[in-house]
């Protein structure tokens, strides 16, 4: 079986070196049979990666240690799923797994394109071709998941922190992510390379590019929901440098996804376009690199692999490439028009991407500080929570603010008295529930309450864009209210999910911000003792232990009363892991339907004269996080979804546009 | 325009610099001699730590060497707290401790990803 896996890792290399080489080859000697051939050769790289796919994953079924990977990652105790997800549960399998969703995007992309794309098509061969080459190269020659040993009986297991139906998700969607910007980045390098810098490659690339973020998105939020349900320290995000380096190509991607509007609508941002695209890709690759690497220090800590130098000199090689080919091409990207007015909506578009980039680079500055201070005075220093919680009150509360005010605002030149009737609602909206929230005391907060005033006015915004289109398509059509709402948002989807995902944004916010709200408290409690926190009273009955399977399982019963009402039991606790040495810390969470936030209750410590160090959280309206992920995956996918109409409109649109 | 607004992110950025410092500088035990100020320190815990209420005592020894540092920490460990494993805590020296603040331990996990062989 092994010798089958990496037989078909040598063949996926052989295939994608081709289609790099004989795809190159064929462009520059305008070779049309040699450049199918190209195309053919990537769909046919995409086959053999399935079949060493495929043999990871029998050999992780079947228990084969005489696989180092399996023997690794897996035991026979381990249940089927958590088995199944330690595919992309090593290096080894995540390269794999990188490969294989790369050329399975690659022959999509060639597939697609070829109807509706064709004179693009043979150009965006070789920039796939170059990654999936890399990828395949890694597998074959550095870090190959078919390594064999002499078959031990067992294998040494999971990390139990890490069987977590959550975690089985979120590496998989991250990587549906990162690779995902592979393919936005092809095409604007195919773009460049033909000299066809119109609109035509941001038609092709949107809908990959939404595909990618989204997949990206909800990526990050399970990872955040699994930090908050199983790392239990009562948070979810911790700015460490693995999860920024989720955040940062999202962030991108998010500025790339408004600026291309403007390049569409007014033919402007073209050089800003595509530096957007080299960015979002070089940091999916730059993430990758810092799981992989172990140069920062994370707790995420995938340390000293030997692919880091490898990583390095590839984005090295891409991001030179690419801008290279920008810089070559400048006198072909050079805006139709211009920006007429600075009320205008691709003027609120512009001030958008500036924050979002802003953010992102101030991002990237703190995860490379490290190793720029080190470079520099010879001694690393690293930034922590405050620095980047900073950036994100400065960059992220005006980002908001523009969420709301920018799809009120008219193409080209907005004149202040219409802006004024549009933004009247809204406006009003975010005052009464200003004073509302100041007269409740919210105030404690400054950065809270002005991101609740914003939420309110992104929100009031929203619906009021919703309740002014449908109805006009009311009067257009007849009909009731719901027949026009969903004939409005089912004929322009793109926008109105774009709202929706504005909507999530909005929850987001919401709930981040609870966090400036919450109440914690420790206490050393002994049987019949209380402790309050947050109204709530939390007294301890006492301790249980018991043994399962794999593990000793402590746990506290404390009674949660509220208002004088009892609210029952709840049991956090630990949990000791004897084979693997490792202690697990289960929290208890309890939801509260009515203010969608959380009681989180840590057991610390036992001690030997059997009291306990109980920690309690209260976390306003954290739910509305997750919900949030709901409300974005509706909207992207509202976003997504194919509509012909408009699919046509653009390319008749942009058949007739100047090259 | 677009000018003015780069001007301006840059502007706020430099000032948040200049006023809170180039961030933390990040050391080990052997760099740890003599200095008063607040650093992250970074290391492996040796054997023979204790917990009494919520407060642990350690040693941290350097990664690659073999100079020690004793560290009081009055917070809930994490749960990958353990001898042997490598973490970085903030703090300052105090009276030859080096007195962590509570909830700035970061352990490096030995991940799913690639075992730590280095690790004990």
């Amino acid at each position: 079986m092994a010798e089958l896996g990496r037989a078909a890792l040598v063949v996926c290399l052989g295939l994608s070196a081709y289609a790099l080489l004989a795809g190159g080859w064929a462009i520059a000697a305008h070779r049309r049979r040699l450049a199918v051939s190209a195309q053919n050769a990537l769909v046919a790289a995409f086959g053999a990666a399935l079949v060493a796919g495929i043999v990871l994953v029998v050999a992780l079924v079947r228990h084969d240690f005489s696989l180092v990977y399996v023997q690794r990652l897996t035991s026979r105790e381990l249940p089927l799923g958590y088995t199944l997800s330690a595919f992309w549960g090593g290096q080894e399998g995540s390269l794999l797994l990188w490969l294989l969703v790369l050329t399975g995007y690659s022959t999509a992309a060639v597939y697609t394109s070829r109807r509706r794309h064709a004179d693009l098509l043979p150009w965006i061969v070789p920039p796939l071709a170059l990654v999936a080459t890399f990828f395949a190269f890694l597998l074959v020659a550095i870090a190959s998941p078919f390594e064999t040993q002499v078959a031990p009986a067992n294998g040494v297991g999971l990390n139990p922190s890490l069987q977590n139906p959550y975690m089985v998700a979120h590496p998989p969607l991250l990587y549906l992510g990162y690779v995902g910007l592979t393919v936005p980045w092809a095409f604007a390098m195919g773009a460049l390379l033909s000299r066809r810098t119109d609109e035509a490659w941001i038609i092709a690339t949107r809908r990959w590019t939404l595909v990618a973020w989204t997949a990206l998105g909800i990526g990050q939020l399970l990872g955040a929901k699994w930090a908050y349900e199983e790392i239990g320290w009562g948070g979810y995000y911790a700015w460490d440098p693995v999860e920024n380096a989720a955040l940062m190509p999202w962030l991108a991607a998010t500025a790339f996804l408004h600026s291309v509007m403007i390049q569409e609508k007014r033919g402007m941002l073209k050089v800003w376009n595509v530096l957007l695209v080299i960015l979002a890709f070089g940091l999916s690759l730059f993430g990758t690199f810092l799981t992989r690497s172990g140069i920062l220090d994370s707790i995420h800590s995938f340390t000293e692999s030997s692919i880091g130098p490898w990583f390095l000199g590839f984005i090295a090689l891409v991001v030179a490439l690419s801008l290279g080919l920008v810089f070559l091409r400048l006198p072909l990207l050079r805006s139709r028009t211009r920006l007429e007015s600075l009320v205008s909506r691709e003027a609120t578009f512009l001030y958008n991407n500036l924050l979002l980039v802003a953010l992102c680079l101030t991002i990237l500055w703190g995860v490379i500080w490290p190793l720029l201070s080190e470079a520099v005075r010879g001694e690393a220093s690293v930034v922590a929570g405050p620095y980047y919680n900073f950036f994100l009150r400065v960059f992220g509360l005006p980002l908001l603010l523009l969420m709301g005010i920018a799809p009120l605002v008219a193409w080209r030149r907005a004149s202040l008295r219409s802006l004024r009737g549009s933004l009247a609602w809204p406006a009003g909206i975010a005052a009464v529930v200003a004073v509302v929230l100041l007269l409740l005391g919210a105030g404690s907060s400054p950065a809270g309450l002005l991101a609740y005033t914003f939420s309110a006015f992104v929100a009031g915004s929203i619906g009021y864009e919703f309740v002014r289109g449908t109805r006009a398509r009311r009067a257009v059509d007849g009909g009731g209210w719901f027949a026009a709402f969903s004939s409005l948002v089912g004929r322009n989807r793109r926008r109105y999910g774009g709202y929706i995902v504005h909507a999530a944004v909005v929850l987001l916010a919401i709930g981040i911000a609870g966090s400036a709200y919450d109440s914690v408290r420790s206490q050393q409690l002994s049987r019949g003792e209380r402790m309050t926190v947050g109204g709530y009273t939390l007294t301890y009955r006492g301790s249980t232990q018991r043994e399962v399977a794999n593990a000793r399982e402590l746990r506290a019963q404390v009674a949660v009363e509220r208002d004088g009402k009892s609210l029952g039991i709840v049991e956090p606790g630990k949990n000791f892991y004897p084979v693997e040495q490792q202690v697990s810390s289960e929290p208890a969470i309890r939801h509260d339907a009515m203010s969608l936030g959380d009681l989180f209750v840590i057991l610390e410590n036992a001690n030997g004269d059997g009291s306990i160090e109980l920690k309690a959280l209260v976390n306003p309206l954290v739910n509305l996080i997750w919900l949030a992920g709901l409300v974005f995956l509706g909207g992207s996918l509202i976003a997504l979804w194919p509509d012909p109409a408009e699919q046509r409109r653009m390319l008749e649109r942009y058949a007739l546009a100047p090259a | 325009m677009l000018a003015l607004s780069v001007a301006a992110v840059l502007a706020v950025f430099l000032v948040y610099v200049s006023l809170a410092g180039g961030g933390t500088p990040s050391i080990q035990p052997s760099e740890l001699k003599g200095r008063s100020e607040t650093v992250v320190l970074g290391g492996r815990v040796l054997a023979g730590w204790k917990t009494t209420g919520r407060v642990t005592t350690f040693r941290l020894r350097d990664p690659k060497g073999t100079a020690t540092a004793r560290v009081r920490y009055a917070d809930s460990l994490p749960d990958q707290f353990k001898t042997g494993r490598d973490l970085q805590v903030k703090g300052a020296l105090q009276n030859g401790v080096f007195v962590a603040e509570p909830g700035t331990m970061v352990t490096k996990c030995p991940s799913k990803y690639v075992p730590k062989k280095s690790s004990s």
